[in-house]
């Protein structure tokens, strides 16, 4: 075997070396920000036209009124209580069921072929197209169970359906990272399952579940096929005062406005987009706000 | 192979252990008694922690481990229906390898068992309770100006020992110690033995380790496992100074393991 040659650090082929590498990383850094660019800059784009149309817009009449035929007269108010209402609903069905789901998976069901048929079923449920729902809630709770069209209760219940999964697949996960050692600990001292569910597991995994909760929501906010296949696309002139009454929300309302012919109400759909945003917007910093707070107390 | 002692706190006869196919306990008989700590040694995966598992149903938690043959405290069968298992949890505490406090504060911590099982009359009493325990965990001194902080705060032995106090606070006949000072330090892991000296003979103890120095310090009585079998069982001295058995010499004398 012959003496290998020392290797010359300070040698041309060494420098070349030296001189790609940080040609790479240029590139690279280049590349990323570009990207980041980009979208941030449709944001932008989206946050400033939006802006400059709609803010002039955002009038004292706008905020309090509901929808009308005349654009000067037009307002707010009527479908974001139905929002408010929809979301409502959807929240105190998907969160209950989904978190016992979640559980029940996790926690009790024996590891079988059913659990695993569930366990795909809701993966792709998360994954269904949103008008199906939407098809699904005028068959069963319009056509089947006559509830009342265009209102709030069956938007809620539909987006429900729809948010559900979300829901199951990150409070499963969330109760899945909960440390094994944790659960060895309480049942170590005589704690119940239910104990170790209910005083351990759940409060450790609840940043978790309100972090996929909160997704959820907001997702179902947004949704508007859904919504227009059980009539909550009809002409509202007065807010809802529950949740039978008939209402539409923001993004089927500004759906509405945008296919006006009349020129005013250009203006109230981007205000109205604005508030949709704002909206959005206050919900995950009240997720980001709960999460912190329970974070904090492990 | 059978060992009996005089005044066995708790008993296990012909018990198998099995995971699905595989059978990590085959045929284990042994007493325990309350006067001795008692130790199971032997090398890693033969059997010692899913035994000691075993005495407070800890397996039932394992999908796919299965039990067989008789264990009883006090002579009353373990799996038998009129033997709840929380209660039994409860009679037969448990500390586990890895420190696992509660994400909770140190009053909590120790709190949560009499709380559960309402062994306290009151605030009054639950705060004797948590004070006692942590007293004879050797704890109270380091923690009595900080029972709010969080129990994970502490130092791994603090915790380690955090864990025991938890353990005691629910006023258990028998602890099982799974390897309780194996991610301890060496003045961590002294502070866990002689604790456990202090103990002895209040509480009937088995511990499991894996360091034969800490089974000839800590226990009168020790059990040897081998490939899931009870090699030798007998006092201390014994087995250390005079095994019986050549599979035990050669393990003691560090031939394998």
């Amino acid at each position: 075997m012959t003496e290998r040659i020392p290797t010359d650090w300070a040698g041309a082929a060494m420098q070349r070396r030296i001189r790609k590498r940080y040609a790479a990383e240029r590139r690279f850094r280049l590349m990323g920000l570009l990207a980041v660019l980009l979208s941030a800059g449709f944001l932008a784009f989206l946050l400033i036209t939006i802006g400059i149309k709609g803010l002039p817009g955002l009038t004292g009449t706008f905020l309090a009124g509901s929808d009308a035929t005349d654009p000067e007269l037009a307002g707010i108010w009527g479908a974001f209580k139905g929002s408010l209402l929809t979301v409502g609903v959807t929240l105190a069905i998907a969160f209950p069921v989904g978190v016992l789901t979640a559980v029940y998976l996790e926690e009790y069901a024996p590891r079988n072929r059913w659990t695993d048929v569930i366990e795909v079923s809701i993966n792709n449920l998360a994954a269904v197209p949103s008008i199906i729902f939407g098809l699904l809630g005028l068959a069963v709770f319009l056509n089947f169970m006559h509830l009342p069209r265009s209102a709030p209760l069956v938007g809620g219940i539909t987006l429900a359906l729809m948010t559900m999964p979300v829901i199951v697949i990150a409070g499963r996960n969330a109760v899945k990272s909960v440390p094994p050692s944790i659960r060895d600990a309480a049942l170590g001292v005589g704690a119940s399952r239910i104990q170790v569910v209910f005083h351990h597991v759940l409060p450790l995994a609840l940043p978790g579940i309100l972090t996929g909760t909160i997704i959820g929501m907001a997702r179902a906010l947004g949704e508007t096929a859904p919504l227009l296949m059980i009539g909550m696309r009809a002409f509202i002139a007065s807010p809802p005062g529950g949740i039978t009454d008939p209402a539409t929300v923001l993004p089927v309302q500004i759906f509405l406005w945008s296919d006006e012919v009349s020129h005013g109400f250009v203006e109230k759909t981007s205000a109205a987009i604005i508030v949709l945003l704002a909206f959005l917007l206050a919900m995950n910093g009240v997720a980001i706000y709960l999460r912190n707070k329970f974070e904090r107390r492990w | 192979m059978n060992a009996e002692a005089t005044n066995p706190k708790m008993t296990a006869r012909g018990v198998s252990v099995y995971y699905g196919a595989k059978q990590a306990v085959k045929d284990v008989s042994i007493d325990v008694s309350k006067e001795h700590v008692t130790a199971f040694i032997g090398p890693s995966g033969c059997g010692k922690s899913t035994f000691l598992r075993a005495f407070n149903r800890m397996n039932d938690t394992i999908p796919g481990a299965r039990v067989e043959g008789a264990i009883a405290l006090d002579g009353e069968d373990i799996h038998s229906s009129g033997m709840d298992v929380v209660q039994l949890r409860a009679r037969v505490g448990m500390v586990f390898q890895k420190p696992n406090p509660f994400p909770k504060s140190i009053y909590e911590n120790v709190a949560y068992g009499p709380r559960i099982h309402g062994l306290a009359a009151g605030k009054a009493d639950l705060d004797a309770i948590v004070e006692k325990s942590l007293r004879r965990a050797g704890l109270w001194d380091e923690v009595k100006d900080r029972l709010k902080e969080s129990g994970t705060a502490l130092s791994g032995g603090q915790q380690q020992r955090l864990c025991i106090a938890r353990a005691i606070a629910v006023d258990p006949e028998v602890i099982l110690m799974d390897e309780p000072a194996s991610a301890l330090d060496p003045i961590a892991t002294a502070k866990i033995e002689e604790l456990i000296h202090e103990l002895r003979g209040r509480y009937a103890i088995v511990i499991v380790t894996h360091n034969m120095q800490q089974a000839a310090r800590v226990s009168q009585k020790t059990a040897f496992f081998h490939l899931g079998e009870l090699v030798e069982y007998g006092e201390t001295s014994e087995i250390f100074t005079n095994p019986k058995v050549p599979r035990t010499k050669d393990y003691i004398t560090g031939r394998y393991g």
